[in-house]
């Protein structure tokens, strides 16, 4: 039989053990985010070139002067963030809601319990996001290439595709040109911001960043079809019997019941599609590499040749964290937006 | 105790952590540029790493590497890198970059601007048989650095079966006999003639123009007339479809668009030989100089890596004994023969000539062509011109070379 | 249109969409594993068709020559090791910031979710020089330590075992196991739905990782699938646009993840379902 430990002794135990078990995770955080981080404010803000340790004695702080290349002097370094911003922009405001109403109407669909091989579409909604995105951006560049699977369907319906990652045309500017307007008003093409027109800025995805929309909608929506499914299940079954015997239709069950309980997931999912879809790399890497015209530039891309390509490792990292503010500062509007129709 | 411990292995995670944070400096000295020519070769294993065309390079490098070790006793670890400029720039950021690197003329200037570079180039023997073209485009502020590896130039591949079937004469002589022949050689199906969507697929028209990119200063004059001439003349041609770029014809690059028969003349280099030869030993081709301009000047693009080696290396007489050994004519004309490339020594060159008299065009033209773009800091405005010209199709040729100009004069100019 | 035929019309269009969608999802896998197995010009004549016209082994026998199995060993080794590496370190963190009281746990829990809105991305090239400074950039530790780092993971954890009682555990601490003891006999069986998705997750994450790794070396022994196809794609070996090869490095990378995932298929699918049954 063992004697009962005092309580003093025991909350000592408690806490040593604590910190035991926390450590190993603490000290890989310590180790491979914050230390990368400090390494990276400085390197945003010194002249390092790449040539040996950024804390060697030759490198010198050169102030906000990176940051300000890239955001108040008329130049190439502020033309491409403010390119690789619109287009990453257009990524984002068409990517979150479309892979979050997709995959909300997939989970929704999935769940019924009458529903005949429920199994098989879950597994094939899900499967592509198990697909590394070496193998989808390679299927892509098929499915969408000149003579690719797009093409072949829209030559079926009788007309011409385009050559997908071949076109930089903005689909809004190609919109406007439909309805008329094809020479932008003189107020959009004198004035603009990081050295872009706000016609170029208001030219929307190019017909190239439709492909890669298209893909990363395609690839995400399972995930998050299986963040939704767990919540879904949690809805208790009574309450929306209970809606069903108040006479409510299936769309006012959504927007009454299913949608006020769905809620925290909502906001996870959508936190979730923000921060990922502000950091797309591997499919531009891999896919376009910021071509064509630089349509398919994305800040993380950017920051990645400016400094691996171009040795300008101060502005590279200057973007990274320019790229982490604009991140941060979504996440938060996202909420305050989340919470103030809550409120209603 | 148990407290006092954990305290300490909390320090130790901060203290690595810090460590990997405040690290000293990793013995890269300021910039200078005497020439260590005198260094002694040591038995401390060399590096080398290069970006491979194919198997054909890699194992060729590869066995050169032995020869050499067997030669010298010096061990050398050869690295075919997936992504060269990348790789060798995590290389200088870590202290270990590898002792022997392919170079090339862009990334050239950066790493010749940052001084880590061993300006060895004059030590070599027989450093004057390089083309002077070469030595042009790996001097930095009026030095020779590094020994160019090979060349290569662009010229005019023409399919030698489309070309009877066109019933077509003499190889073009200029611009207008180039039109005229793409014109006859297009039919359904194979465009005349397929350029690379990019400014080292179009500038040469440039050149032949008269125009040029940089002047002698090093200025930047790219919105010149006879620029926008150049560039009109080859959007002339894409709107007339007897020209077209690489993905209209659903092809990677001008080589596959030409081995497929998808173009019937296309402006390429000798790297396309490996590949026609192993992929499409059906094509039968004939390779010229380029046309001329309507002036009657001749130019072309050449293309070149040189045999970079950091001044800091551990074996830094090894790495020179080492580029000698790769650089001596005989070692050149093993590359040349294993995957194409020209030598870049002129004694080496004359045999080139001789054993591959039918690709004795990319020789010929080494005594006019210029170096592709290579301006310090410019990877990024280069690129951002090279994907407007793609879309020279559809866009206005002096707006291409206005923003082409000012972006790359920043760059000159911040560097000054 | 009596109640019946409109609940039959519901269905059947219910069903058609969702078929529909489920084309949209599978078709380009067949087209992929299909178009691996022809020759050039069929991929390209006929892009919609999944079965060859005449059938070549072409695209694999090359990719047998690239260094494909290496590559699939190394991507073995860094996911397994990964995924272990995850359950452990999150497992225990996660326990000790739900259950066990101890000063700075609030720091921690505040510093966890603070590094956990930091891109990844972002860090790209700072974790490049911290591996390079520890010695271990170029090397198996060096590719997998940074992959182990998983600030969701422990937040995952520690959100499961706030959501369970903690009756059991009591019951094991009054019996006088010690505690990790009780995180180990006790704690961990129950948290076997939770582990489940840690481990899908990491092994999933590990396995399809492309930025990480790229950075993280530069012998091309220590190439990854997705390091070492993604070369094929951006054309390092002078392949140019060789649908069928590409195609073929594409599904053969899949097949181990896809593999893992239908052993697994029951654990991930069933995520939810059997919290209402319970």
């Amino acid at each position: 039989m063992n004697l009962l430990p005092r309580r003093g002794s025991l909350r000592r135990q408690e806490a040593a053990a604590g910190w035991l078990m926390t450590v190993p995770a603490i000290a890989l955080l310590l180790v491979f985010l914050v230390a990368p981080i400090a390494m990276a404010a400085w390197v945003s803000l010194s002249n390092w070139t790449g040539i040996g340790s950024p804390f060697a004695s030759g490198v010198s702080s050169v102030g906000m002067r990176n940051y300000a290349a890239l955001l108040t002097e008329p130049g190439l370094a502020q033309q491409q963030l403010g390119e690789s911003l619109r287009n990453n922009l257009y990524y984002v405001i068409l990517v979150v809601p479309l892979q979050t109403v997709l995959s909300l109407g997939l989970a929704l669909a999935v769940s019924r319990k009458r529903l005949a091989g429920r199994g098989f579409f879950r597994t094939a909604y899900y499967f592509p996001s198990i697909t590394s995105s070496v193998a989808i951006s390679i299927m892509f560049l098929f499915v969408f290439g000149n003579a690719g699977v797009v093409n072949a369907v829209i030559g079926y319906l009788g007309a011409h595709g385009p050559d997908w990652f071949d076109n930089p045309s903005g689909v809004l500017h190609l919109v406007y040109s439909g309805l008329g307007v094809t020479q932008p008003p003189a107020a959009l093409a004198d004035h603009g911001l990081l050295g872009m027109p706000w016609w170029e800025w208001l030219a929307g995805p190019s017909v190239a960043m439709i492909a890669i929309i298209t893909l990363a909608v395609w690839t995400t929506s399972g995930t998050f079809m299986l963040i939704f499914l767990p919540a879904i299940y949690a809805i208790p079954a009574e309450l929306e019997e209970a809606a069903i015997v108040d006479g409510a239709n299936a769309w006012q069950r959504l927007r009454r019941v299913i949608l006020p309980m769905l809620r925290p997931t909502l906001f996870l999912v959508l936190t979730l599609g923000l921060i990922g879809t502000w950091q797309v790399f591997d499919q531009i890497y891999l896919m376009s590499q910021g071509n064509p015209a630089g349509t398919t530039l994305t800040p993380a891309y950017l920051s990645y040749v400016e400094s691996f390509g171009n040795q300008q490792w101060g502005q590279g990292a200057a973007i990274s964290f320019i790229l982490f503010a604009i991140i941060v500062i979504f996440t938060i509007l996202q909420r305050l937006m989340l919470r103030d129709r809550g409120a209603t | 105790m148990k407290g006092r411990r954990l305290t300490t292995v909390m320090l130790s995670a901060g203290v690595l952590a810090l460590a990997a944070a405040c690290s000293s400096n990793g013995g890269f000295s300021s910039p200078s540029s005497s020439s260590t020519a005198g260094a002694k070769p040591n038995k401390t294993p060399l590096t080398l790493m290069f970006g491979s065309s194919g198997p054909a390079e890699t194992s060729a490098v590869q066995a050169a590497a032995a020869a050499f070790t067997k030669q010298s006793g010096i061990k050398v670890k050869v690295i075919p890198a997936s992504n060269l400029t990348q790789q060798v720039a995590q290389g200088f950021a870590g202290n270990h970059p590898p002792d022997v690197f392919y170079l090339d003329s862009l990334t050239f200037q950066n790493y010749a601007k940052d001084g880590v570079l061993d300006p060895y180039a004059p030590t070599m023997p027989n450093a004057t048989g390089f083309s002077p073209v070469l030595k042009e485009t790996f001097s930095y502020q009026g030095k020779f650095i590094c020994a160019p590896k090979d060349v290569s130039t662009d010229a005019l591949y023409v399919n030698t079966q489309d070309w009877q079937q066109a019933g077509l004469g003499a190889p073009p002589a200029n611009w207008s006999q180039l039109r005229a022949d793409a014109q006859k050689l297009t039919t359904h199906g194979r465009t005349g003639l397929v350029l690379d969507n990019s400014e080292s697929g179009i500038d040469m028209f440039l050149y032949q123009n008269g125009g040029s990119v940089q002047d002698r200063a090093g200025n930047v004059v790219l919105d010149s007339q006879q620029n926008v001439q150049a560039l009109a003349f080859v959007k002339s041609m894409l709107a007339s479809h007897i020209m077209k770029f690489p993905p209209q014809l659903n092809a990677g690059f001008s080589g596959q668009a030409f081995g497929e028969n998808k173009a019937a003349m296309v402006i390429t280099g000798p790297w396309e030989n490996g590949t026609l030869q192993s992929d499409y030993p059906h094509i039968k081709f004939k390779v010229y100089p380029l046309p001329a301009g309507p002036t009657g000047i001749h130019a072309t693009l050449s293309f070149t890596n040189c045999w970079g080696v950091p001044k800091d290396s551990k074996n830094l007489g090894g790495a020179l004994a080492f580029v000698k050994y790769l650089t001596a004519p005989q070692q050149e004309m093993k590359f040349s023969t294993a995957f194409g490339v020209i030598p870049s020594r002129a004694a080496a060159q004359a045999t080139y000539m001789r054993a591959y008299p039918q690709y004795a065009a990319f020789v010929r033209e080494l005594s006019y062509a210029h170096p592709d773009i290579a301006i310090a800091g410019a990877t990024q405005a280069i690129s951002a011109y090279s994907s407007a010209l793609a879309q020279l199709g559809s866009s206005d040729p002096a707006s291409i070379l206005k923003t082409a100009q000012r972006n790359l004069q920043a760059v000159v100019n911040s560097s000054k | 249109m009596s109640r019946r035929t409109r609940r039959l019309a519901q269905r059947t269009l219910l069903y058609l969409v969702l078929t529909g969608c489920a084309v949209a999802y599978i078709y380009p896998f067949l087209l992929s594993v299909g178009t691996a197995f022809k020759t050039d010009p069929d991929a390209t004549a006929h892009p919609l068709n999944p079965v060859p016209s005449h059938w070549v082994l072409t695209a694999f026998n090359e990719l047998g020559q690239a260094d494909f199995l290496r590559w699939l060993a190394n991507s073995v080794v860094v996911a397994v090791l990964v995924t272990a590496g995850r359950l452990l370190f999150d497992s225990m963190a996660g326990y000790a910031l739900a259950r066990l009281r101890f000063r700075g746990r609030g720091a921690v829990f505040s510093t966890i979710i603070a590094v956990m809105a930091v891109p990844g991305v972002v860090l790209l090239i700072p974790k490049f020089l911290v591996l390079k400074q520890l010695g271990i950039y170029d090397s198996y530790p060096g590719l997998i330590a940074p992959l182990i780092t998983d600030a969701a993971g422990v937040f995952i954890m520690r959100q499961f075992f706030m959501s369970v009682h903690p009756s059991i555990e009591e019951a094991a601490k009054i019996d006088g196991a010690g505690i990790f003891r009780t995180y180990w006999s006790v704690v961990l069986p129950i948290a076997r739905p939770a582990l489940m998705t840690l481990t899908i997750l990491s092994f999933q994450g590990s396995w399809n990782d492309f930025s990480g790794i790229l950075i993280a070396h530069q012998s091309p022994s220590l190439d990854t699938l997705t390091t070492g196809v993604g070369r094929l794609v951006s054309g390092q070996l002078g392949t140019g646009l060789q649908y069928p090869l590409q195609l073929a490095a594409a599904m053969a990378m899949t097949v181990p993840v896809a593999a893992v995932f239908f052993v697994f298929q029951k654990y991930i699918m069933r995520t939810g379902e059997g919290a209402v049954k319970e």
